[in-house]
C-alpha cells in the first residue's frame, strides 16, 4: 500500500511536468497548427538560464524563475518571428523540420557554450524529504505540482476569460473567420509562442531543482512525451491535455513501481496507436474534425 | 581502396539507399518515420542468419528485405484510415515501440546490442544494393502504380473517387520502400559488425526525412543527392569542432526558410489539377477542411 | 457614381487550377447585390478574394470609405475588417467549441466594447431564439439558428459591406424566405449587401443588381428583373442546383 500511494504520489508529479510541458506544446500547436520541435530546447535554454541566474547571480527562487522565464521566452519570441511565422501556411513538416534545426542548434550551442555533458543544478531549494507517514516527498516536487498547477490555471484563465485569450480559441479553430473580425492573427500567434516559451521555462527550473543537475540534451525525452499527451488527449481541450499528462505520469510511476523501469517508455507510445486507433481526433476531439 | 575515406564512403550509399526507400514509401503521401526501426529489423533477421545460422551473405540480406517488407505492409494497413499528420505520428511510435522491445530481448543481446557479426560488407556490395534500389524506385516511379500513388498522396478523396485502392496502393507502396530499408540495413549490419537497439529511434529516422526534404522529396534523384550532401557535409566540417552540430543545425533551418521545396523541386505534372476538378465534383460531401481552398464557387 | 467596391479583371488560380478568369464586378452603396452561378463556378473565390484570403494572380479589389479608395490587396484580412467589411461565410462556420454569445463576442472583437455590447442586446432583441440559447455550444445549433448566429456575428460590428456566401445552402425552404426576408431588412437599414448564391430564384427576388458566373467568368450582368427574365438564368433555375 505504501509504495502504492508512493509511486501515486512520484506519478503526479512527473505528470504535471509532462503536464507543463504537453500545455505549451499544445499552445503552439492548436493555435498555430504546427508542432514546434525546438519547443523541447527552449524548456532546456530556460533551464540553463535560471542554473546560470542561480550560480552567478543570485539564489533566490524567485529570481531564478523569473530568469528562466524570461530567457525562454525570448527565444521562444525569435523563433516565432524569424522561423515560425515565414512558414505559415506551408506544409507544416516543413516548420517541424526547420524547428528541428533550430533545437539541434541550440542543443549543440549550449553543449558547447557550457558543457555537454550533465551539469549540477545549484540547490536553490533543499532536497531533503518531507516524512508524511505513509509517503515522502521533497520541496521541488511540491513546487513542481504548485508550478504546473499554476501553469494550468494561467493558460485555462487566458484562453476561456480574456477577449484575447477568446480569439486564440477563435484562431484555433478558424483561423481565415477570425481574421476577418479583425484578429490580427500574427500577433496572437507571438503571444501564444511567447506564453507557450515562458511556462516551460518556470517548469525547467523546477524540474531541475527536481532533479538537481541540467543537461543541453535533455529537451529530446520530454518532447516527445509531452508531444504524445497532446496528440492522445486531442487538441481541442487544453485541460484534457493535463490530464492525460497526469495520468501518464502516474501510469509510469505504477509500472516502474510494480514491474520493471525498462517498458516505461513503451507505455507512452503504445497507449499512443491504442488510443489514436479507435478515435483518430484524440480522447477529447480535436478541431480539425 | 578508400583507404580513410572508405567508412564515408559506405555510410553514404547506405543513406543512399535508406533513403530511396524513404522516398518510395513517401511517394504514396506515407512520410514513415520508422525508417531506422525497420532497417534495425532487417539488420537483426539477416544478422541473425549469418551469424547463428551460418547463412550465406546474399540470401540473408534479402530475409532482411522481406521482414522490412512484412513490417512496412503492417503498418500501413494499421494507419489506413490516419490522415496525414497522425500517420507520422503513429509511424513514429512503431518505431520508438521496436526500437523498446528490441531493448529489452536478451536473444539479440538486448541493451548490450547484437555483436560477433560477420564482415561481409564492403565497398562494392553497397554499390550494388544501391544500384537495384535506385532501379526498382525509377521503375517504379514510371509505372501505372507509381501513377496511382503520387494520386494517392495528392489528394486521397480523388484518388478513390477515380476507383483507385488506396488500401493497396499504400500497402504496397509501404513494403517496397521497408524492404528496401531492410535490406539496407542489413548491409549495415554487417559493416558495422553490431546492432544496436540505440540506433532504431526516431532521431535516426528523423535523419532521413531531413535527407529527403532538404533534397526534393517530388524527385527520385533529389532525394538521392540530399542523402549524399547531408552525410559528407558534416565531416567536411570536422574544422570546426563542436560548432559543427550547430551549424548542420543551421544550414537545416536556413534552407527549410528560404528553399522549402528542397534542392530538386517538383516538376509540375498535369496530374494534380486533372484529379482534383473532377474528384472535387464527385467527392465534394467528402471533402475535409484541409480540402476546403480547392472548393471552387 | 463611384462603386463602393469594385473588382477589375481578377485572375485567381489555384495551383494550376483557375478558378476566376479575369472577373470585373461593381457593387454600388445600399444596393444588395447578387452573384450567381453554379457550383464551381468561382463565386466563393470572389469572397474570399475581396477578404485577401486566396492568391489573386492579376487585376485589382478596391473598397471606397471615408473618401479614400484603399487597395485591398495590399491589406491583410484584419485590416480589410477594420475597413467596415464582415462575412457570413459558407456553411456558417461558426466557432462550434465556444458559445453563442462568445461567438457574438468575436463579431465585435475590433469594435468598441461598450457599442459591441449594445449591439449584442441589439441582435438578441431580434432573434429572440438566439436569447434562449446564448450560452449553449454554437455547434449544438439546429441549421437555421446557425444561419441566426452567422448573421447577427457579422452585424455587431455595424459594418457598411456584409459579404454573404450561400445563405441557403441546407436550409429547410421556409427558413431559406425567412433569411432572404432578413437580408433585405439588414439592407433597408443601409448596410450595402454582397450575396453569392445559387438559389438564383429567391435571389433576384430581393436584389437590385446582380452577375451570372460561369466557370470562373461574368456571362451576364444587370438589373435584378432583367435577368430574371433571361434564359442563361433561367437555365440556372432549373438545371444549375445540386
Amino acid at each position: 500500500m505504501n509504495l502504492f500511494l508512493q509511486q501515486l504520489l512520484n506519478g503526479v508529479i512527473i505528470g504535471s511536468t509532462y503536464a507543463v510541458i504537453a500545455i505549451g506544446f499544445a499552445l503552439v500547436f492548436t493555435v498555430l497548427r504546427v508542432i514546434n520541435f525546438a519547443h523541447p530546447d527552449i524548456f532546456m535554454v530556460g533551464m540553463f538560464g535560471g542554473l546560470l541566474c542561480a550560480k552567478y547571480v543570485s539564489s533566490n527562487f524567485f529570481v531564478v524563475a523569473a530568469a528562466s522565464a524570461l530567457s525562454a521566452g525570448l527565444v521562444g519570441l525569435i523563433l516565432e518571428r524569424a522561423v515560425l511565422r515565414p512558414l505559415r501556411g506551408r506544409d507544416a513538416l516543413m516548420t517541424l523540420i526547420a524547428t528541428l534545426g533550430v533545437g539541434i542548434m541550440l542543443e549543440n550551442g549550449v553543449a558547447a557554450l557550457i558543457s555537454p555533458d550533465v551539469v549540477a543544478f545549484p540547490p536553490v531549494i533543499s532536497r531533503q524529504p518531507i516524512d508524511l507517514g505513509a509517503v515522502s516527498v521533497s520541496k521541488p516536487q511540491i513546487v513542481n505540482l504548485i508550478v504546473s498547477l499554476i501553469s494550468l490555471a494561467i493558460v485555462s484563465y487566458y484562453v476561456r476569460l480574456t477577449p484575447y485569450g477568446r480569439a486564440t480559441r477563435a484562431v484555433a479553430e478558424r483561423p481565415d473567420v477570425a481574421a476577418a473580425f479583425g484578429v490580427n492573427v500574427s500577433r496572437v500567434s507571438q503571444v501564444a509562442v511567447t506564453l507557450a516559451s515562458m511556462l516551460a521555462g518556470c517548469a525547467a527550473v523546477s524540474v531541475g531543482l527536481l532533479y538537481g543537475n541540467a543537461w543541453a540534451f535533455i529537451g529530446l525525452a520530454y518532447g516527445i512525451k509531452g508531444f504524445i499527451c497532446i496528440l492522445i488527449a486531442g487538441n481541442r481541450y487544453f485541460e484534457g491535455v493535463m490530464l492525460v499528462a497526469l495520468a501518464l505520469g502516474i501510469l509510469e510511476a505504477l509500472i516502474t513501481g510494480y514491474l520493471s523501469s525498462t517498458y516505461r517508455d513503451a507505455i507512452a507510445f503504445l497507449l499512443l496507436i491504442a488510443v489514436l486507433y479507435v478515435r483518430p481526433n484524440g480522447l477529447f476531439g480535436s478541431y480539425s474534425t | 581502396m578508400f583507404g580513410q575515406w572508405e567508412s564515408l564512403v559506405i555510410f553514404t550509399l547506405l543513406n543512399v539507399m535508406l533513403t530511396v526507400g524513404v522516398y518510395v514509401t513517401a511517394m504514396s503521401g506515407q512520410l514513415s518515420l520508422a525508417t531506422a526501426a525497420i532497417a534495425g529489423l532487417g539488420g537483426y533477421a539477416a544478422a541473425i542468419l549469418t551469424r547463428n545460422f551460418g547463412w550465406p551473405f546474399v540470401p540473408a540480406i534479402l530475409m532482411g528485405a522481406v521482414v522490412g517488407a512484412f513490417v512496412g505492409a503492417f503498418i500501413a494497413a494499421v494507419t489506413l484510415r490516419m490522415r496525414d499528420f497522425i500517420l507520422k505520428l503513429t509511424t513514429l511510435a512503431f518505431g520508438e515501440m521496436i526500437a523498446v522491445v528490441a531493448f529489452n530481448i536478451d536473444y539479440i543481446g538486448g541493451a548490450n546490442s547484437f555483436t560477433g557479426i560477420p564482415a561481409y560488407t564492403g565497398f562494392w556490395n553497397c554499390l550494388i544494393g544501391v544500384l537495384i534500389a535506385t532501379y526498382l524506385a525509377w521503375r517504379f516511379d514510371g509505372s501505372r502504380l507509381g501513377f496511382a500513388s503520387r494520386a494517392v498522396r495528392d489528394d486521397v478523396v480523388a484518388a478513390a473517387a477515380t476507383g483507385i485502392s488506396v488500401l493497396q496502393v499504400r500497402v504496397v507502396t509501404f513494403a517496397l520502400g521497408a524492404a528496401i530499408c531492410g535490406a539496407a540495413g542489413a548491409l549495415q549490419a554487417h559493416y558495422m559488425l553490431i546492432v544496436s537497439p540505440q540506433e532504431l529511434g526516431f532521431f535516426a529516422s528523423l535523419n532521413f526525412i531531413i535527407f529527403l526534404l532538404f533534397g526534393g522529396m517530388y524527385v527520385l534523384w533529389g532525394a538521392m543527392l540530399g542523402a549524399t550532401v547531408l552525410t559528407i557535409l558534416p565531416e567536411l566540417m570536422r574544422f570546426t569542432t563542436e560548432y559543427r552540430h550547430v551549424l548542420f543545425g543551421l544550414i537545416i533551418t536556413v534552407v527549410v526558410l528560404f528553399r522549402p521545396q528542397g534542392l530538386i523541386p517538383r516538376i509540375p505534372t498535369g496530374v494534380s489539377g486533372r484529379f482534383s476538378r473532377a474528384g472535387r465534383r464527385r467527392a465534394s460531401k467528402l471533402s475535409s477542411a484541409e480540402n476546403d481552398q480547392w472548393r471552387l464557387g | 457614381m463611384t462603386p463602393l467596391l469594385a473588382i477589375s479583371d481578377l485572375h485567381v488560380a489555384y495551383k494550376a487550377v483557375p478558378a476566376l478568369s479575369g472577373v470585373s464586378i461593381e457593387l454600388f452603396e445600399g444596393e444588395i447585390l447578387v452573384i450567381l452561378g453554379a457550383n464551381g463556378a468561382g463565386k466563393t473565390t470572389i469572397v474570399k478574394s475581396i477578404l485577401g484570403l486566396t492568391n489573386i494572380q492579376r487585376g485589382s479589389v478596391s473598397l471606397r470609405t471615408d473618401g479614400a479608395s484603399h487597395d485591398l490587396r495590399k491589406l491583410q484580412t484584419h485590416q480589410i475588417h477594420r475597413l467596415g467589411v464582415t462575412w457570413v461565410p459558407e456553411g456558417r462556420q461558426l466557432w462550434g467549441a465556444m458559445t453563442v454569445l462568445d461567438n457574438l463576442k468575436m463579431g465585435g472583437f475590433a469594435s468598441d466594447p461598450t457599442e459591441t455590447r449594445q449591439r449584442i442586446e441589439e441582435m438578441l432583441d431580434w432573434f429572440p431564439r438566439l436569447r434562449e440559447r446564448q450560452d449553449q455550444l454554437a455547434g449544438s445549433l439546429s441549421g437555421g439558428e446557425q444561419q441566426m448566429v452567422a448573421l447577427a456575428r457579422a452585424l455587431i460590428a455595424r459594418p457598411k459591406l456584409i459579404l454573404m456566401d450561400e445563405l441557403s445552402l441546407g436550409l429547410a425552404p421556409l427558413v431559406v424566405a425567412e433569411v432572404f426576408q432578413l437580408v433585405k431588412k439588414v439592407n433597408s437599414l443601409g448596410v450595402s449587401v454582397l450575396l453569392v448564391e445559387q438559389n438564383a430564384r429567391q435571389a433576384l427576388r430581393i436584389a437590385t443588381r446582380a452577375y451570372l458566373l460561369e466557370v470562373g467568368h461574368v456571362v451576364e450582368s444587370g438589373p435584378a428583373a432583367e435577368l430574371a427574365n433571361k434564359q442563361s438564368v433561367q437555365d440556372i433555375f432549373l438545371g444549375g442546383h445540386s
